[in-house]
């Protein structure tokens, strides 16, 4: 069902440079991308991240069966390297002084651009919360699907193959998926309202 | 809220920044690191980028002087870096004592599942095995069987037996093919079984067709045909059932189907290929329910008739066996 996966990963343990180019380059921009919609680290825990688990993955290539896609198996290790990262980021001071010198000359020259002020920041940050809130509500395949395909951009056809279906069958899906999304978007909005007693 | 605007909104809320190119490429080198680092490596991928043809060539090359023309042919092609050699597919699947594998005069050594085949490959199989091809499509093996990758289209089988599955692709130019003792087989997008020794060849045709050539000619056999051959060139050729117990060999190297989130039609219609029996629908009743249903969980087994009548009993149709066909039709 997997066998591009499972070629692919083959030709990395033989030690083709080119398979692992292509596996560098089509995953971890969207493993970046899937462990910042589900985490509240900053950028630089995400990155550290999405780095240690893809060297556990090529370290452990063996240990792909090929009995999901390669992105989904790389997922499970990033969720694990997640919780770790989350433990580390709490350990951190959360507080840095604004009087130290280096810290005072690198605060004079920011300036924050017009998408990042605070207000765009907060309704960007609370919607994309909402959104995946809904997602997480969905049975998982549709998840995935509305993810792959709304967020990291991937044809039908690429999601077909992570999901192991036909493309048919995933535009199916993907329709069944959006459905669902909006029943719970809708719902949710109607929870939220304040209903006479 | 219609459509498009669902579609705004989940791209609204799952838009992230894109990866800066600084970062990702010191993410790379440090991947990178670990991979050319990592112990599951079939050989360090540092040879495998910049072989170092030249210091060899210069040691061999010493020695071919003193030595033999032959002798260094044979040396070289024992030493010829892996990297030159194309992938063409991968071991799937192994039962039992699995697969040997050697190239040139190098030790055979085995062939675990997720391990590259490449040109150049000679495959002992000591068990039944399932190939995933590069090119899609599959390649079963029964206990055995002796068979060198010739080229990325073309199998040398010294002896044994094999099925090849290999649905036809968009744009393909160049047909599979297998050479046997008595014969070139050519495969025009089918599945196909060939069992070859010193003295004959015989094809089994269960989809599709194959272009035969022989000492005698060449002729084109259908779905549904055998073809016996000898290396003289004498030819018979009788219809044969697609499905049955000369069949059964391969049944235990289907390649997994995920059956979650599948329409119940593509399950049909794998299982009909698998079992080599054609599918038919009562009506069009039955054949729109088939597509308009999806499937959720797991099969055992799944390419029988007994995982059919499982999967088929959660749902509104059910099946019967009808001059070979699956017959579908509502309940």
């Amino acid at each position: 069902m997997y066998e591009a996966d499972q070629l692919l990963v083959s030709r990395m343990r033989a030690g083709d440079q080119r398979a692992f180019d292509e596996f560098f380059n089509v995953n971890a921009p969207r493993l970046l991308a899937f462990v910042s919609r589900r985490s509240t680290l900053d950028l630089a825990s995400v990155e550290d991240v999405v780095q240690s688990s893809l060297i556990k993955a090529v370290g452990h290539l063996a240990g792909y069966r090929a009995e999901a896609a390669l992105f989904t198996w790389l997922t499970e290790i990033c969720f694990h390297e997640l919780v770790d990262g989350h433990r580390k980021a709490e350990r951190r001071p959360t507080h840095i002084s604004l009087d130290d010198s280096a810290t005072a000359s690198q605060v004079a020259e920011l300036r924050t651009p017009a998408h990042m002020q605070p207000e765009g920041r907060l309704e960007a940050a609370s919607h994309s919360a909402e959104v995946m809130r809904v997602l997480g509500s969905l049975p998982k395949h549709y998840a995935l699907a509305l993810e792959a395909k709304y967020g990291d951009g991937l044809s039908v056809e690429a999601i077909a193959n992570m999901l192991g279906m036909s493309t048919t069958a995933t535009q199916s899906l993907l329709a069944r998926a959006r459905e669902l999304f909006r029943e719970r978007w809708n719902f949710s909005l109607v929870g939220a309202v304040d209903l006479p007693l | 809220m219609t459509d498009p605007e669902v579609e705004q909104l989940l791209s609204r809320g799952l838009a992230t920044r894109p990866a800066n190119t600084e970062t990702l490429e010191r993410m790379r080198t440090a991947v990178s690191q670990a991979w050319k680092a990592a112990p599951n490596l079939a050989q360090s991928p540092a040879t495998v980028e910049s072989p170092r043809a030249g210091s060899r060539w210069a040691l061999w090359g010493g020695l071919a002087i003193a030595a033999s023309l032959v002798a260094l042919s044979v040396t070289l092609l024992a030493i010829r870096p892996v990297v030159d050699r194309q992938i063409v597919g991968s071991l799937a699947r192994s039962i039992d004592a699995g697969v040997e594998i050697s190239q040139g005069f190098a030790r055979a050594r085995g062939l675990g599942a997720g391990d590259p085949l490449r040109v150049g490959d000679t495959l002992k199989v000591r068990g039944p095995i399932l190939v995933a091809l590069a090119q899609g499509g599959s390649l079963r093996a029964a206990p055995d069987t002796v068979m060198t990758v010739a080229s990325d289209t073309q199998i040398t089988l010294e002896r044994g037996l094999i099925y090849l599955d290999k649905p036809p692709a968009r744009g393909e130019t160049r047909p599979m093919r297998i050479a046997t003792r008595s014969g070139l087989i050519e495969h025009l997008g089918t599945e196909f079984e060939v069992m070859s020794d010193d003295h004959a060849v015989r094809i089994r045709v269960r989809e599709g067709q194959v272009r035969f050539s022989g000492a005698s000619g060449a002729l084109v056999a259908n779905a549904g045909t055998e073809l016996l051959s000898s290396r003289a060139g004498a030819i018979a050729e009788r219809p044969i059932q697609t499905y049955g117990r000369d069949w059964l060999w391969i049944a235990e190297l289907t390649p997994n189907f995920a059956v979650e989130g599948r329409s119940l039609m593509d399950y049909l219609e794998w299982v009909s290929r698998e079992l080599g029996r054609p599918l038919v629908f009562a009506n069009d009743q039955a054949r729109d329910s088939a597509r308009r249903t999806i499937l959720h969980g797991s099969a055992q087994n799944q390419a029988s008739l007994d995982a059919l009548a499982d999967v088929l009993s959660t749902t509104t149709l059910s099946y019967e066996l009808a001059e070979g066909a699956i017959r579908v039709h509502s309940n």
